[in-house]
């Protein structure tokens, strides 16, 4: 099983470092997200602090909910996926690995990024590696999210509005303690409260998460 | 224990008939008491020392709240019930408790901002309650968005039941969050019921609204679900024969 989980990994990787441009155009999305409010706010430091939590998350999500349109739909078209569920190996185990990997490829490039992006809010020293580790906590949740959404819908031929009206309640917890965890990190105040929270909705939705994508791409697919 | 008769309900004839058979009765009881929970409502319960008479809408907005939420909780009950069983009675049930459920939801929304705008002087506060109850509508509604996406009913009663599953289980949590990040920085601003606990007049009234607003809800469902039933059954013999008389023979 092992070995299939390997194979099914690295070819994700390198079907998705193969479509690169979508993966780029996520990355952007998050960078030109987090552009406009520094441009629209003007260069008002403390405003700019304030609103950075915030910001992050959305970016992370929205970047994250155009990236999630296509882990699912292109191995649907090309059958592959249909294979993989029909095969005698845990499909939950499969759906995890793929999401995983689609993780590697669409949120560690942000997490990256997202250094850069907070000391352009004039977020500096530790903050800055809060919000690093806020969004390392939190972009799992997400991305579990959103593969349950993008397998719910994975039928449908446009998806992206109604992913968009699924996965924002589901994502509501994990927006309000990740903005917590980063404004509190600002302000001096002990950040671990909301970073626990946020690491077990990371447990919560990477054990239960995978489990329940399983069977709605079982659904969508038979 | 009878548990054949339980069994016998996942029948579409004999639950169709149900519902039919039940709606009326539902119905009646529940204008009978919404009659006599409104009149002891608005007239006979003393008016409330801080709210005067302003405090009665709290006989529509409770129940309606009441009904929106236990409605969500059927519909996922319904659903688990559905996939379990691959049941058309059950999802027929949980596709028809979304529109109602969100029309109540819409109704408690609207009455609590009628009722905060007076008592609060603002319409919206960001509090657990009323976040939990608006993000209760968004679920509604991505739920039959997503039925009414799927060309295929029985993949689209499937996914949705999910997604209902899925929807009952974030519910406490997204509340507990909205609780737990107001407890974590404000001082609390504005709780909808300091809970002075309600006078007795004042409150069997309400009980009596609670109730006559389940009713309706019944009422409301029955009808609904005989109905989607009767769509989903129209190539059967059983429903032309009830709808149409014995035409259908000919």
């Amino acid at each position: 099983m092992i070995d299939v989980l390997r194979i099914v990994f690295l070819r994700d990787l390198k079907v998705s470092l193969r479509r690169w441009t979508d993966v780029l155009t996520s990355l952007i999305l998050f960078v030109l997200v987090s552009l406009v409010f520094p441009l629209t706010l003007g260069n008002d430091s403390t405003m700019l602090l304030k609103i950075v939590g915030p910001v992050m998350l959305v970016s992370a999500l929205l970047a994250n909910l155009l990236a999630m349109q296509n882990i699912f739909r292109p191995d649907v078209i090309n059958g592959s996926l249909e294979q993989l569920t029909l095969s005698s190996y845990p499909l939950t185990w499969i759906i995890c690995t793929k999401i995983f990997s689609f993780w590697l490829i669409t949120s560690l490039p942000l997490l990256l990024i997202s250094g850069f992006i907070a000391s352009s809010y004039y977020v500096t020293g530790n903050s800055i590696l809060i919000v690093i580790l806020t969004l390392l906590l939190s972009t799992p949740s997400l991305v579990h999210i959103s593969a349950l959404a993008a397998a719910l819908t994975v039928a449908i031929r446009y998806p992206g509005a109604l992913m968009a009206l699924i996965i924002i309640p589901l994502s509501l917890p994990i927006m309000i303690f990740g903005s917590k965890a980063i404004e509190f990190s600002i302000s001096g105040i002990d950040v671990s409260a909301p970073l626990y929270f946020l690491l077990g909705m990371m447990f919560f939705t990477c054990s239960l998460g995978p489990i329940v994508t399983a069977s709605a791409i079982r659904i969508s697919i038979d | 224990m009878n548990f054949k008769s339980i069994y016998k309900l996942g029948s579409p004839p004999l639950f169709y008939k149900l519902c039919i058979a039940l709606e009326p009765w539902f119905l009646i009881s529940s204008i009978l008491l919404i009659a006599v929970g409104m009149y002891s409502g608005l007239f006979v319960a003393p008016p409330d020392d801080e709210m005067g008479d302003a405090f009665r809408i709290i006989y529509f907005h409770v129940p309606s709240a009441y009904v929106s939420m236990m409605a969500y909780v059927y519909m996922g009950a319904a659903a688990i019930i559905g996939l379990i069983w691959r049941s058309n009675v059950a999802f027929s049930l949980a596709k028809s408790c979304a529109p109602i459920g969100a029309s109540f939801t819409f109704l408690a929304l609207v009455t609590g901002m009628l009722w905060g705008k007076p008592m609060w002087g603002t319409a919206w506060v960001w509090d657990a309650r009323l976040t939990s109850e608006l993000i209760l509508l968004f679920l509604y509604l991505a739920y039959m968005m997503l039925h009414l996406s799927i060309p295929d009913r029985a993949k689209a009663d499937r996914s949705a039941s999910l997604l209902a599953i899925v929807g009952m289980v974030n519910i406490p949590i997204i509340h507990y969050s909205v609780v737990w990040w107001n407890t974590l920085h404000q001082a609390s601003t504005i709780s909808k019921f300091a809970k002075p606990s309600i006078a007795t007049e004042m409150l069997w009234p309400l009980i009596i609204m609670i109730l006559a607003y389940t009713l309706l809800f019944a009422a409301f469902l029955s009808k609904r679900t005989a109905a989607e039933l009767a769509v989903r059954e129209k190539r059967t013999r059983w429903i032309q024969t009830l709808i149409l008389g014995d035409k259908s023979n000919a």
